[in-house]
């Protein structure tokens, strides 16, 4: 199989000037074409040249710790304590879950304490201080005269 | 358990099941590979590695959107999203027009074969940029990534036919704009 000037031409161009290794069902016909013919030596010099000036594109190497900073930016972000402490309570109610009549009496129960409690707190007279009792003691402790000790 | 001995395909399927130790290691093994031709795609360090994080976290985010059936191999269909995702960035950016010339305010020995490589390197990188998008990607799968023409042409949803044709248009003008800017003794 022979390769004409016009067909190496565009193999060069689509294969590179590395004529080993195009395809191989016309590297060795592109080989033999090469051989003989001086033209298309000079190509291939031109090729290689131009494929020279190419690779001096401007190219960047990327930062080393790229892949790290793709897999920590994957990982989920940690959660705020509020909402955890929020789960944390649901969990020990669900924990705890009782039947409907069972909550019911334990909400009243815990409800009647409260007002209890509130009635006693207001109604207990050991609680008052009379206002009188302490003007009384401050004006002593302010106009005191006698010996201090 | 370590992932390191399962292939691409294997990996992918354990991370759809939620593994985050899969996850990592397919990060691992090919970011700096995508990096690359995200770089080639935006021009820009910092856009490339944001470009491949977000593909990443979507990977993580959505792994079902991989198909085994549909798609052959995971490294082709993981190429069109890290693309797809750059061509958006780049309709986004401005066009930034490049420095006719680059001047050094106070030269030292040894600068001007600097001045001169640096010339180079924005040169070929302006020319670049002015090919037509597809041109580009052809340019640079193939002959920057070193991708068959097959894999490619996959990658871009073309014929390989007409991937190779937009090869050879992009290299045809490539090369008169070099011979033109960078004097014929460069090529």
């Amino acid at each position: 199989m022979t390769m004409d000037p016009e067909q190496f031409k565009e193999n060069l161009l689509v294969y590179g000037s590395n004529v080993h290794e195009w395809p191989e069902d016309i590297r060795q016909a592109g080989l033999k074409a090469l051989e003989i013919s001086s033209e298309l030596r000079a190509l291939l010099a031109e090729e290689e040249r131009f494929e020279r000036v190419l690779e001096t594109r401007w190219y960047e190497e990327p930062s080393r710790d790229l892949a790290e900073r793709i897999v920590s930016a994957s990982q989920p972000k940690k959660k705020k304590v509020w909402p955890r402490l929020v789960g944390f309570f649901s969990e020990l109610v669900w924990e705890f879950s009782l039947p409907k009549p069972a909550l019911t009496a334990v909400s009243v129960s815990l409800v009647f304490v409260l007002i209890l409690g509130f009635v006693i707190g207001f109604s207990n007279p050991i609680g008052s201080v009379s206002t009188e009792g302490t003007q009384t003691d401050l004006q002593e402790f302010l106009y005191y005269e006698g010996e201090v000790l | 358990m370590g992932f390191s001995h399962l292939d691409d395909e294997s990996l992918i399927q354990q991370i759809q099941q939620g593994s985050h130790g899969a996850f990592a290691a397919m990060v691992n093994r090919h970011s700096n590979r995508f990096y690359r031709i995200a770089y080639r795609l935006v021009f820009n360090k910092g856009d490339a590695e944001d470009m491949v994080q977000e593909a990443f976290l979507r990977l993580w985010a959505r792994p079902q959107l991989w198909n085994p059936g549909k798609q052959a191999k995971f490294t082709t269909w993981f190429y069109k999203v890290v693309i797809n995702l750059c061509l958006d960035l780049n309709k986004k950016k401005k066009p930034l027009d490049l420095p006719e010339d680059i001047e050094f305010a106070d030269r030292k020995p040894g600068q001007d074969a600097l001045l001169g490589i640096h010339q180079e390197q924005t040169l070929v990188d302006g020319f670049i940029k002015e090919l037509p998008e597809r041109q580009q990607l052809a340019l640079s799968l193939c002959f920057y990534e070193g991708l068959s023409n097959k894999e490619a042409a996959e990658i871009l949803g073309v014929k390989v036919k007409a991937l190779q044709s937009l090869i050879m248009r992009a290299k045809t003008t490539l090369k008169e704009k070099v011979k033109r800017h960078l004097g014929g003794g460069s090529i």
